[in-house]
């Protein structure tokens, strides 16, 4: 189905409203509609043509649009390489928009958050709690708008609110926001009756920085800095969705090299953090000597890392038109030593717990997420491809080189921890091959092209598969090479509330397993 | 059981012997130099630095770094057009005051001045008390009690996530932080040390110094990355602070976006005088 054939489609099921059609790098899609109308396009496009609700997010744009707030709502058509963006204008005297969370599920934290940052209210919205500020500001103070002026208001007593589970027996566990273990701050808020999970709300928002209010009216420059420390661990993968937003508004396509370059980094960030929470994994269930040797891998992929790139994070590998350096001429003989290297003790690894009949127990059935609400609430990455989900961003919207890539995609069905590990245990094998690939035809020549004066108010997309899955980054340029507005999406967004509903029916010491297996970043979800 | 066991005879040790055997790694990107004879004053790192963190002294040839806000991004050192920037890869940066880091004078900052007005409210802020004492008194007493086993809660107040995997790997077969007998613990009412991460951001102030007042006195407080010892590149948030010692007082801060592993090390080691 190409892209006029949805248009197609769009107009003869609803005459007369998709206004000012427009097709923009070859796979952005783009129209206007009604506010009142974009409830049922959405359910429309959700359920008889399949398009998942990808983002949906506010942009204060009353100065350049007579005094109106846009809302974009982004669905893409993955098994055709097409990204549609619907966009509603809402004036300011009126202030609401329609929610459509009864209808898509995936939309309902996208409102609540436009409604905290914006104070624009969904209508008909089933959450009326604050999600971002912990009662913590007051609620007719907007941060994300424009003529806010960066006041620090007074903190307000409210106590948060939780769904409450009634019955006998029910009792409440508190864990957070500071954890037992060296991990980022959350608070969780299990209901439980005997050992299982019966409810589990995730209370996040604790690390929520402003990065998205801060990178507005910032250099082009700068905000790459910003754009790399949105979460730590997926440093490249961020860092590149930013800079192909940019180089798609520039009209500039970057040399191959930096191209084949980038896939190289991408893949060898996808190892790091795979290693990682495989070792997580394995430490969850006790299972030390597994643990150390996922460890030893995960050094090892550290140190490479750094080798090929000269940060452990891929920090200033990245820039805007292609690399820093050309960071891989000379190294390439080294690096399918370390990949081969890491190959063989994986493959052994894999193979020694494979054969361990205690672990495969504590793994297997462990933390189902179901396939229909995997794909109700958009989970995207290994968590969305453990249950049934054949998405995989590098396939469905090639960037970079994956395009030139032979990549394959893990498929299982279960939904369990146990799926979710040999996703990661496939993907790290895919990511060996795709660097090799990569390696053996990359060509020599230019890894950069220098960008400049970016036109205004022009917007685009830059899309990434991170390690933890679809990351869909929007920005807006704004005048004299700065940012006007930028969206970030990170896989994390998506998959929480995914987490709170695979724990449910497991037994409360799951949970560190459950959660480790999806291994989502509480950064890169609070912004 | 056999694989087991021949993988344990197969990788016997990986742990590197650090800080007795100096590390010296080839490229990376650690502390920023100037050469001031090769500076022409241009001022073009000046501009371009994302966090602000190169200042002039008394001539505009006269550069030099805020280590507390560097990202260490080493874009001064691209920009530079007479080559007078240069990064080394020198590490070890940890120091106890914080203008130490800093070219330019901090401006004063201070648990009094700079606490309340994003409104940690009086009954959950620190005693100022149990501060001074610590502070002034037994400062030496408490180095010595601390020095030989110490137990770390991590709290992270707002990081991008970075600082905190680099604290996770130094618990990693390769560093091994527990040869020092310093482990970490999973409640701040078992710790010595806390070692902070991030902004502090709004929604953890809170949160940050019920930590710090759950912690027993004697205590140490170490502000890991660029974040924790100024905001890094987040400063200019109204939703984030400029540094975690506006809300509890640091002994040591350990500059880095992220700071490697050993670096976090040679800062612990610092803090309780090892180094």
């Amino acid at each position: 189905m190409g892209g006029t054939d949805v248009l197609e489609v769009l107009n003869h099921q609803f005459p007369g409203v998709i206004r000012n059609y427009q097709v923009c790098y070859e796979n952005e899609f783009r129209c206007e509609v009604d506010p009142g109308e974009i409830g049922r396009i959405a359910r429309f496009l959700s359920d008889h043509l399949k398009m998942p609700l990808v983002s949906l997010f506010a942009s204060d744009e009353r100065v350049i649009r007579d005094g109106r707030f846009a809302i974009y709502y982004l669905f893409t058509l993955r098994p055709e390489n097409q990204l549609w963006q619907f966009k509603t204008m809402i004036s300011e005297a009126d202030g609401i928009f329609p929610s459509i969370t009864t209808e898509i599920p995936a939309a309902n934290l996208y409102e609540r958050k436009i409604r905290d940052l914006y104070g624009l209210i969904p209508e008909g919205h089933p959450d009326p709690r604050g999600l971002v500020f912990h009662h913590n500001w007051p609620r007719d103070l907007y941060p994300s708008r424009r003529d806010y002026k960066g006041i620090k208001p007074l903190r307000g007593k409210a106590e948060s609110q939780f769904t409450r589970v009634d019955g006998s027996g029910v009792y409440e566990i508190p864990v957070g926001p500071v954890h037992a273990g060296i991990i980022e701050p959350g608070h969780f808020r299990f209901s439980v009756a005997g050992e299982p999970i019966i409810h589990l709300e995730a209370q996040l928002h604790y690390v929520h920085k402003g990065i998205e209010k801060l990178a507005e009216g910032q250099s082009i420059e700068k905000c790459f800095y910003i754009a790399e420390r949105i979460s730590g661990d997926e440093t490249f993968a961020n860092s590149m969705a930013y800079c192909q937003a940019i180089e798609r508004i520039a009209g500039v396509q970057i040399p191959v090299r930096a191209e084949y370059s980038r896939v190289v980094f991408a893949e060898l960030e996808r190892l790091v953090n795979h290693f990682g929470d495989l070792a997580g994994i394995c430490t969850d269930v006790a299972y030390g000597f597994a643990a150390s040797q996922f460890n030893m891998l995960r050094i090892w992929a550290y140190q490479t890392t750094e080798e090929m790139g000269r940060s452990r994070f891929l920090r200033s590998v990245n820039r805007i038109g292609g690399l820093r350096r050309d960071f891989l001429a000379g190294k390439e003989e080294r690096l399918l030593q370390q990949l081969a290297r890491m190959k063989a003790e994986l493959t052994e690894t894999e193979e020694l717990i494979k054969a361990n009949s205690l672990f495969v127990d504590r793994v297997e059935h462990t933390g189902i997420l179901a396939t229909e609400i995997a794909r109700d609430l958009n989970a995207v990455g290994p968590a969305g491809r453990a249950s049934g989900l054949k998405i995989d961003v590098r396939r469905d919207h090639p960037y970079a080189a994956y395009g030139k890539l032979r990549l394959e995609v893990p498929e299982h069905a279960n939904g369990d921890v146990n799926c979710r590990m040999n996703v990661k245990i496939s993907e790290c094998y895919g990511a060996m091959d795709l660097i090799t690939q990569a390696l053996s035809q990359m060509p020599s020549g230019e890894f950069f092209i220098p960008i400049a004066g970016i036109e205004p108010y022009k917007s685009a997309l830059g899309y990434t598969e991170s390690p933890r899955g679809e990351n869909i980054h929007w920005i807006m340029s704004g005048p004299g090479d700065t940012i006007f507005r930028y969206k970030i999406r990170t896989p994390s967004f998506c998959n929480w509330p995914a987490l709170c509903y695979a724990v449910k029916g497991n037994i409360v010491p799951d949970f560190p397993l459950i959660n480790k297996s999806f291994n989502l970043s509480y950064a890169g979800n609070d912004l | 059981m056999f694989q087991m066991l021949r993988k344990i005879v197969q990788y016997p040790r990986l742990t590197v012997d650090y800080p007795r055997r100096p590390l010296k790694p080839a490229d990376i990107i650690g502390k920023p130099e100037v050469d001031g004879s090769r500076c022409n004053g241009c001022g073009e790192c000046i501009k371009r630095c994302p966090s602000a963190a190169i200042a002039t002294g008394v001539s505009p040839q006269d550069i030099g770094f805020n280590l507390d806000q560097c990202i260490f991004c080493a874009l001064c050192e691209d920009v530079c057009p007479t080559r007078a920037i240069r990064i080394t890869s020198d590490f070890e940066l940890a120091q106890k005051h914080r203008q130490d880091l800093r070219k330019e004078a901090l401006r004063e900052v201070s648990p009094s001045t700079d606490a309340r007005p994003s409104g940690v409210d009086a009954a959950a802020s620190i005693d100022e008390d149990s501060y001074e004492l610590m502070g002034r008194r037994i400062e030496e007493r408490l180095r010595k009690k601390l020095g030989r086993s110490l137990q770390i809660r991590e709290v992270d107040a707002g990081s991008c996530n970075g600082c905190d995997y680099e604290i996770n790997a130094t618990c990693n077969p390769l560093n091994d932080l527990e040869r020092f007998g310093i482990h970490f613990v999973a409640s701040p009412r078992h710790a010595d040390m806390l070692l902070v991460t991030g902004t502090a951001c709004r929604n953890m102030e809170l949160a940050l110094v019920k930590t710090y007042n759950a912690t027993p006195d004697p205590k140490l407080v170490v502000a890991v990355g660029a974040c924790a010892c100024s905001g890094g590149i987040f400063q200019e948030s109204p939703m984030v602070r400029k540094g975690i010692d506006s809300l509890v007082p640091v002994d040591v801060y350990i500059p880095g976006c992220p700071p490697r592993p050993q670096a976090i090390i040679y800062g612990i080691l610092k803090a309780v005088e090892r180094i």
